[in-house]
Parts: structure tokens; sequence; C-alpha cells
């Protein structure tokens, strides 16, 4: 990719170019997945069965502390772990396993001999999945809704927010789930690494536990790290009680997230296809 | 018996064929410790801010813990490669092999596979359960023990059952990628008391996807809450899945066959 | 550049590759250290291709044509020397280049697996910034060459394999590269599509004037597109020139084939009998001593009737390549 820099109808024509190469890809992966939705349908049932487990276990404690943990109402946890399915969901991004996958199978070839990074078909395609998973997620929420009876009414401002949000969480997730796939050049491996990371991510980004129950030297770790940026803001924006102030320095601190895991990428790429073409496929 | 024999056969080409991927030992034990810092660090996050969960104490659900670690782990070493194996190959086409061979077609799709490497998570379970054991206040007799191995012994056939049952499905719907993850979902349940469940969950959980008795029920012989009603239970809806499930198998395997004439 | 579409010149590949003994002890051994071997895939090799030539390189798996191919459009680093395409270095994978230049391997997918093709077609529209009046003209046109009018419209993975790799061709040509490389295009095929394909890269050639980079170890593929042949093997070039003198280069012998009056002549004093079909007896001889042999035969025997005829191309070929890697 070269970094000379163009004349501006070049530069029109390239942005031009990218939104097309975008639509296409999204479109492809919504006809793509929507023939598979069966099969999706099948997986978030199965995903909700690890924030039903959690919202038991802390409504029963709740209940049996009189109502509430550290502040945190029964109703509340229902609402935070039902906003969680579709944040989860809206954090599934092609990850090391993918590229482990890419790599063996040679169609890692076929991405290279485009003359576009294969980054920006991974976003599109997945922000087209992720269209898919969002219109059959609506049920799922709902009836889970019905069962749980979560407290939720929120604020114009903050629906913006999420709204936003979780596709802030998307890129978040994509650059750093991107970054980490690069190990898969060195490694046969990346399996591994990818659990390390998870665990790393499950504990400190808010996907086990509502942060503010984690004892206080994580959260404060935490506040430094991108993982709680990616998921529990975006519940927080919406189920929880943040001023308008807190709301769009969230998306500030989303973007500069973004910013950080994008050039991380670039970084990490280089390396990658240097390696690659060293060593071959 | 030739079905154990089978077994003892593809055990031994399992391992050596195992012992080659030094890389899966040590990736192995890494997912092992992951699995075990992530649940004990959920546990104290838990017994942080309450005594007692559903009647549970925090040793008591430690014991638990360990229960569903090792029992996870028996799972992933010898029952679902083999399942998971056979949903592919009804995926594409390869069971020939099974109709064609002298030995028992369910016994092959059963024994074919193994990850030995998996079985650290038998130990790191066990390890745990000792330390729950350990702190236990109630002491236990050789009854409670035999009984735990009688209920753990039929918790993990009924698994199979359940996931032999799920794998013929594949005749059927051919598309079943997400098995696995669906099953880990659902497995995590058996980390809680199941009291704490809804009743629908409860049910389920017992006997759609049989998780309370592979992992509630040992874990109750060893904390001396298990009646013999319960062990009873557990038995006899073993017998009842393995019949059902090996029927199914056949049932499925005529169609298969049928459909591929 | 301006004349020549690639010049390689020494161009090397070393791979190093872990070596694994079977049995148990080696593998427990194996755990601690690791033994690596130095594979030379591709040992120097130097050719020019001019604009619009059609090249066919020939050579037995592992010779290195696929590394050569791949060094070539730039996803392989070479290890030494240097190769350039339509002037530029291809590992340093410029769009410019990128843009001029398809690599359609034999057996690997560049289409969506559950999509038409069509809609695959229409991302590389969007990927290459084909403008849409020359887009679709052209991609009609080569749908009307492959004849696969109806198959664009089907799911790829419900077509066969055939008609996938006419699909897959009309893809990777849409952007109208200069330089084609078809890395074993008809593997895999049956003889009709083999054909097909064949006769389509050769129109492709003739009409849009596009160099052609062609491996095979199929002998067919190379005696049908290409006047050029490259014979590779063990990563060196073994020879480089018109398909005609490749007998005359490696095949020192001729075979005579004769009809005697006396089917049961044993004949083994002239030369090597290798066939018997009837009265027919074919015999291998070195070609210095034909018309000698030949000569013995019609004075000593009573022949009915005698040709004599150079080896058939692919018993060469199996020569060349059994030859065992010179140390």
């Amino acid at each position: 990719m070269t970094t000379v820099p163009q004349s501006v109808p070049r530069e029109a024509a390239r942005i031009r170019s990218m939104v097309d190469i975008y639509l296409s890809t999204a479109r492809m992966a919504v006809a793509s997945e929507f023939q598979y939705r069966t099969g999706h349908y099948f997986f978030l049932l199965g995903m909700i069965a690890e924030p039903v487990i959690y919202l038991v276990v802390w409504t029963t404690i709740a209940d049996q502390q009189g109502g509430e943990v550290q502040g945190l109402s029964a109703g509340y946890f229902a609402a935070y772990y039902i906003v969680w399915t579709l944040v989860r969901n809206m954090n599934i991004v092609f990850g090391a396993p993918y590229w482990e996958y890419r790599i063996r199978e040679g169609d890692l070839n076929r991405d290279l001999l485009r003359p576009v990074l294969p980054l920006h078909y991974d976003i599109a395609w997945f922000a087209g999945w992720k269209v898919v998973m969002i219109v059959l997620w609506l049920p799922i929420a709902f009836a889970l809704s019905l069962v749980f009876d979560p407290t939720l009414s929120p604020r114009p401002a903050e629906i913006v927010t999420f709204a936003i949000a979780i596709w802030g969480a998307y890129l978040i997730r994509t650059m750093l789930q991107e970054s980490l796939g690069m190990l898969c050049f060195w490694t046969t491996r990346g399996a591994a690494i990818f659990d390390l990371y998870m665990t790393v991510e499950l504990l400190l980004s808010g996907r086990l536990v509502p942060l503010p129950l984690m004892p206080d030297w994580v959260q404060d770790i935490s506040r430094f790290l991108p993982f709680q940026w990616a998921f529990y803001f975006p519940i927080e924006s919406l189920v929880g009680d943040l001023s308008n102030q807190e709301l769009v320095q969230g998306l500030f601190v989303q973007l500069l997230w973004i910013l950080i895991g994008l050039a991380i990428f670039r970084v990490a790429w280089r390396s990658a296809i240097k390696r690659y073409s060293a060593v071959g496929g | 018996m030739n079905a154990i024999r089978v077994s003892l056969l593809f055990l031994k080409l399992g391992v050596l064929n195992e012992l080659q991927y030094r890389v899966n030992f040590f990736v192995s034990l890494l997912q092992a410790a992951i699995a075990l810092v992530t649940g004990l660090v959920v546990l104290s996050l838990v017994y942080s801010h309450t005594e007692e969960l559903n009647g549970w104490s925090k040793s008591e659900l430690l014991c638990v813990l360990g229960v569903q670690i090792l029992m996870g782990g028996a799972i992933r070493t010898y029952i679902q490669p083999n399942m998971t194996r056979l949903i592919e190959d009804v995926r594409e086409g390869k069971l020939d092999f099974a109709l064609t061979k002298p030995q028992d077609s369910q016994v092959l799709v059963s024994v074919r596979e193994v990850r030995i490497w998996s079985a650290v998570d038998i130990v790191s379970g066990l390890i745990v359960l000792a330390v729950g054991l350990s702190r236990v206040t109630t002491s236990l007799g050789p009854e409670d023990a035999v009984a735990f191995a009688v209920a753990l012994l039929f918790g993990a056939i009924l698994i199979y059952c359940f996931w032999l049952v799920i794998a013929t499905i594949a005749f059927w719907v051919v598309n079943m990628w997400h098995a696995v993850e669906l099953f880990d979902g659902i497995f995590q349940t058996g980390r809680w008391p199941i009291g704490i469940y809804p009743t629908w969950l409860r049910v389920s959980v017992t006997f759609l996807v049989p998780i309370a008795f592979a992992v509630t029920v040992p874990a109750e012989a060893l904390t001396s809450r298990l009646d013999w009603q319960t062990l009873a239970l557990s038995i006899g809806f073993t017998v009842v899945a393995l019949g059902f499930a090996r029927w199914f198998w056949r049932f499925g395997l005529k169609r298969y066959s049928g459909a591929s004439a | 550049m301006a004349e020549h579409a690639v010049v390689v010149d020494r161009l090397e590949k070393v791979f190093d590759v872990p070596e694994r003994d079977p049995g148990l002890v080696a593998a427990t051994k194996g755990l601690f250290r690791r033994k690596t071997r130095e594979v030379r895939a591709v040992d120097g090799i130097s050719f020019t291709v001019d604009q619009g030539e059609v090249v066919g390189f020939l050579g037995p798996n592992g010779a290195g044509k696929t590394t050569t191919l791949k060094m070539l459009s730039g996803l392989l680093h070479p290890s030494g020397g240097e190769g350039r395409v339509l002037g530029f270095v291809p590992a340093r994978r410029q769009r410019e280049f990128l843009s001029r230049i398809t690599l359609v391997m034999g057996n690997r997918n560049q289409l969506q697996w559950d999509l038409p093709a069509l809609d695959s077609y229409e991302l590389n529209r969007a990927i290459y910034r084909i403008p849409r009046e020359e887009f679709a003209p052209l991609r009609d046109e080569l749908i009307e060459l492959l004849d696969i009018g109806d198959l664009v419209r089907k799911p790829v993975r419900q077509l066969s394999l055939g008609e996938r790799m006419k699909a897959e061709i009309v893809g990777a040509l849409l952007h109208k590269p200069r330089v084609l490389f078809l890395d074993e295009p008809t593997i895999g095929l049956d003889v009709t599509m083999q054909k097909r394909i064949r006769t389509f890269v050769a129109d492709y050639n003739e009409r849009y004037g596009a160099t052609v980079l062609l491996t095979s170890h199929y002998m067919a593929d190379v005696e049908a597109l290409c006047k050029r042949v490259v014979v590779i093997h063990h990563g060196t070039i073994l020879y480089d020139g018109v398909l005609s003198g490749l007998a005359e280069t490696f095949a020192a012998y001729k075979t005579i084939g004769v009809a005697l009056e006396n089917g049961h002549a044993d004949l083994s004093a002239y030369g090597e009998v290798i066939h018997r079909d009837g009265d027919w007896i074919t015999l291998r001889v070195p070609k210095a001593e034909t018309s000698a042999v030949t000569a013995k035969l019609l004075a000593d025997e009573q022949v009915l009737d005698l040709n004599v005829e150079d080896p058939p191309i692919e018993d060469v070929i199996e020569l060349v390549f059994a030859q065992e890697k010179p140390e």
C-alpha cells in the first residue's frame, strides 16, 4: 500500500470505491448469512445460557440480601444481562481462530491477491452479519424480558448513545482481535492465545459481572484498558444512570481505542505479511 | 467383550497419535489453568457478596466446581471428540465404514477418538474437589464415596446418551456446527446449585440436557445431600436413556443407508 | 522493460522444513528438540516472457512450479535472485501491480461459496474499480465464452467442479489483467472440461493479448496451448524452448514398430522389446542405431510392415521426471 499523498480527485475516487466495496461486501454478507439463519438462531439460543446463569445467580443473591447487591437491584441485573446478549453479539468478530483457518486453507492467498486490505473485507462482512443478528435477536430479547422482568427506562440520549456505542464496541473489538490474529502467522496455536485473551477480557470487560461488583483494584486497572469500553460501557449507557457528559465522554474514549487498535493492527499486519511472504502458505 | 477390546485399541492409537503434538499438551495445560482460574474468580466474587447460595456454602460449591471441571474434562476427552466427528462424518457422508465393518456401528463411532490432553481437566477437577472436600465440615463415609462414584459414572453415561441423540439428529438436520458451543454454554449451569434456577430451567437441565445428573447429583453425594431416591432415579433414567439413544441411533443409521443408496 | 512482460533472474526459494521421524521414541525426543531440513524449492531459475506469449511450465509435483508462480504474483518473497512482472517487483504488492495480474489456482475458491457467482463478480467490480460501463459487457462476454449462462445464478456450492472452475475463471478475468498465472487449471476436471478450458485460454490470449504463464503436470494442457514449454524439476529449469524440441533433447531413442510374417519371433537381439500386440511388435532402440537396426530387420526377417517413430512426449517427460535429484 503506497502512502504517497494523492491529489483530491483521486482521494475522492478512493473513498467512493471504498464505500462501494463496503456496501457490496455487507450486502453479500447479509444474503449469505441469512441462509444460515437457523444455525445462527441455535447459536443465539445457546449463547443466552451464559447470561441467564449469571442473571439467576445474582438475582438470587440480591433476593437473599434483601433486594440489592451493592446498590444494584434484581431488576437492574435482569436489564443488564438481557442487553448483555445484544452487546455480546456485537462483539463477535473474526478472531485468531479464523485467521488460523484463513492461512491454513489458503483463503489468505486469495485475499492477498486483491488490491484491498483484508481488514476492510472483514469489517464490512461482519457489519452485514450483525444486521442479520440484530433482527434475530429481537424476539429473544422480548422473550427474556417477559421471563425476567427487567427495569429499563432509558432516556432518548441514552438510546442514541447506545445505538452508536454498540458499533463502537464492534470496531474496538475488531481492531483488537485482528491484531491478535496476526500472531497466527508465527504460531499455529493461535487458539491458546485467543483463550488467554478471552479470559482477561471476561474478567475486565463487564462480561462476567457489572464492573462495580468487581474489587476496586480490578476496576482501576480496567479503566485504562479497552475491554470495558467494548462491553460494559454500551450496556451501562442504556441500562444505567450515566449523565449526558459521561455518555459523550464514553463515546470519545471508544473512538480513541478504535484509533489505537487500528495503529496496532497496521504495524502488526506489516510484520505478519513480511513473515508470510518469507515462509509461505 | 469385543466392544471393550475395540475401545482399548482405539485408545492406544489415539494416545500414540496425540503424543506427537507436544504443543497440544502445553495448550491444554494452559486452557485448564484458565478455566480453573475463571471458575475460582467467579466463586470468590459471588461469595464476597454473600455467605451462602441456596443453602450451599463456599466450600461445598467448590466441590461442585471440582465435579463440573472433572466431568467437563471427561466429556472433552472422550465423548465430545467422537460425537463431533460423527456429526461431521454424517454431514460429509463418510459413515460407510460404520456400516461395513463387523463391529457394532454405535461402538465404532463412539470410541474412535480420544483427546488425551483434555485429561488435564480431569486432574484439575480432582484437585479442586479434594480442596473443597477438605474444607467441608460434614464427615463422609465409604457409602458416600460409592454413591459418588456410581452417580458420576451414570451421569457420564447420560451425557453420552444426550450427545449421541444430538449427533443422530445430524442425520436429518445436517448443519449442527454450533452443537459444541451450545453444549458448553448449557454445561455452565452445572456450576451452581440447580435450586436457584427457575423451574423451567431446572427441569431442562435435569431431563433435557442431563447436567444435574452429571454434576449436581455426584456433588450432592459428597456433601451428604444425596438421598437414595435421587440416585435410583439417576440409574433408572440412564438405563432408559441408553435404550432410547441406541434405538434412535439405529433408526437414523437406517435412514442414512437408505438415503445414500 | 517494455517488451518483456516477465523477467526472472536466478530466482531462488529456500524453505526450512521440520523433520519428524516415525515412532514413539522419536516423537518424545521431538518434544524437546526440533530438526529442520533445508528444501530448495526453486534453485536459481532464469527466463523471460514476452507480452502476449503463452508459456507452459511442466513438471511433476513438488518441482517448484507453484512456488515460482507464487513468487511472481507477490505471495512469496524470493530467497535470492529477482523477478519482475510488468516492471513491478511483485513482493511489494502495489495496487497497480495487483490490478494487472490474476492468479487462478486449480482447486482453490476465490468465489463466495454460498452465493451465486454473479454476486462475487459484483464484489470484484468494486474491488478492482472497474467502471460499470465496461464491467457488464465484459462479464457477459466471458460468461458466454465459457458457456455458463444459467450457472452464475446458482450458489457456487451447487456447481460441479468443472462448472465452478469456469465461474472462477470469469471472476479472475473481469479486471482485464495483462498477465495470467494459471496454476494447474485443469486439475481434477474431466476430459471435455479440460479441452473447453484450454480452448478458452487460447481464445482469450488471442483476443486480448494477455501474457499467460500456465503450470501443469498434464502434457495435454501444454501441447494444446503453448508453443513454448519450460520443464522444471527439483527447482531447476531442465529445458526452455519449443515443444517439438523436447523429444530431441531428452529422448535418446526411437521406437520401431514392426509386423512380421512370424509373429512369435524373438527380436530381443535387435533392441528392447517394449510391446507386443498380436503380430505387431514395438522395439525401443538407441537413436544412433536406428538405421542400422532397421536395415538388419528388413534384411534378416520377413517384414510385413515397419515404421519408425519418435517416442511419445508423455514417455519422454516421464523419464525426465523420474530422474533423481543430483546431489
